[in-house]
């Protein structure tokens, strides 16, 4: 029997969260809905989730930093952290998607239509699992800024996308990771859209020292916080 | 990072997955609700139906490359999950959890059972699939709830359904579409955004 799982839910701080629509991006003008969400009690539908998902989401794909054996183009990064609840206990065997642009800023996806090289060797998709202390880790490379179209010059700073999957339907969260210092970070209409500053902050990774990481990785640590508590808090 | 006891951290903001959700994320069956594994035999228990349906935008065009992920109990009503005080008797051959995505015209398609209502605290559950939609623009997930037509005494008394203005509630109604090898067909259209009358009606996440 794993540790107690979350049973407690309360909606999220909005102030924490992306509000829409957002200039220059079509898709919150057409595709938020103008009513407001209808608050519901949360049932056990809400309260339970899949917990098996890894025989039907591989986990194993966490050195996207070669294909075939060949080297990706780009600066070599380990990005890792852990998942936590708001409890501040680790989640374990929690599902971690992510994907990302290439050093170029061009996704390997076939909508990505940008006039910007594409990488033989980076694809720019990983899937793993969380371990006992809730944490994951990447091998892979700096991804690259790239521009939005008909957005008048809005770049996005370099980004990975993070889809998180587990214990309960409500815990489920997709975000963004950003990089330490970049200056594109202060003008992001996504990062922006949340009004809270330290909301917004806690997008942004963190450096880890050199020393600390073996090989020849630049190491960035990412904690995520994921929704959810427990009725009874520890002692 | 660290908390005094008492003193939650906060969620971490969402964010849209953007245009560029990998279709290589994908894998055979992964909208197929019926079974555990892609190479496992599909359960034996509950009615297998297909669900399918587009997911438009504000005027009615499609919304391309979204993806959504569908959760619901198994043809009894249990979860195979610690929350479910009757997860020991949930159906071990049946996942319960599937994922599509849409294609170029907003089509999206889950094969799955009719899953069984049960006793929540909130009241009776009817029938149903709850359905969390991303997209390119969708900065929160978009919960939806869909419930079946010929379970109209269940739909009746389900505390969430009850929550939607009385008019709104056929919004959430699959529709009876025809058959495909032998299985029921439903179909559930999602509209993003639109006029009062149409637009779906979503949940709180
Ligand atoms: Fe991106």
């Amino acid at each position: 029997m794993p540790d107690a799982l979350p049973d407690l839910f309360a909606p999220y701080d909005e102030h924490t969260q992306p509000q829409v629509p957002i200039q220059h991006y079509a898709g919150t003008y057409t595709r938020n809905p103008r009513r407001p969400p209808f608050r519901r009690p949360v049932t056990r539908t809400e309260l339970t989730g899949p917990l098996d998902l890894s025989a039907k989401l591989h986990p194993g794909d966490i050195n996207l930093a070669e294909t075939n054996g060949k080297p990706a183009q780009g600066q070599l990064i380990y990005v890792t952290g852990r998942i936590l609840d708001e409890d501040s206990r680790p989640v374990a065997g929690a599902l971690v998607e992510m994907w990302q642009a290439n050093a170029a800023g061009r996704y390997f996806n076939p909508l990505d239509q940008r006039d910007a090289p594409l990488d033989p060797n980076f694809i720019g998709n990983g899937r793993c699992q969380t371990d006992a202390t809730g944490r994951y880790g990447f091998f892979t490379i700096k991804p690259g800024a790239y521009p939005v179209p008909n957005s008048n010059k809005w770049w996005r700073p370099p980004h990975i996308h993070f889809s998180i999957l587990g214990p309960s339907s409500l815990s489920r969260l997709v975000t963004q990771m950003y990089f330490p210092g970049d200056p594109l970070n202060a003008v992001d209409l996504l990062l922006l859209s949340i009004a809270d500053r330290e909301a917004q902050q806690r997008l942004i990774s963190s450096h880890i020292p050199t020393q600390q990481i073996e090989g020849e990785w630049l190491g960035f640590q990412h904690n995520m916080v994921v929704r959810g508590r427990h009725a009874t808090p520890p002692l | 990072m660290s908390a005094l006891p008492n003193s939650p951290l906060v969620p971490a903001g969402w964010q849209t997955i953007g245009p560029f959700f990998p279709r290589t994320f994908f894998n055979e069956g992964d909208n197929d609700l019926t079974r555990i594994a892609p190479t496992a035999p599909p359960t034996a228990l509950g009615e297998t139906i297909i669900l399918h349906g587009h997911v438009l935008q504000e005027g009615g065009g499609p919304c391309v490359n979204a993806v959504l992920e569908a959760w619901q109990a198994d043809a009894l009503g249990h979860f195979r999950h610690p929350l479910d005080p009757g997860h020991a008797k949930a159906d071990p051959a049946f996942m319960g959890w599937g994922r599509a995505w849409t294609d170029a015209e907003g089509h999206f398609e889950f094969r799955t059972i009719i899953p069984g209502s049960f006793a929540d605290t909130s009241g009776p559950r009817a029938p149903h699939i709850n359905l969390g939609i991303l997209g390119s623009g969708i900065m929160r997930r978009l919960c939806t709830t869909v419930f079946f037509p010929q379970h109209a005494a269940a739909n009746t008394a389900d505390p969430v359904l009850a929550v939607l203005p009385a008019e709104l509630r056929p919004l959430l109604l699959a529709q009876p579409d025809g058959e495909r090898d032998g299985l029921r067909v439903f179909r559930f259209p999602v509209l993003l955004r639109g006029e009062p009358h149409e637009e779906t009606p979503f949940f709180l996440d």
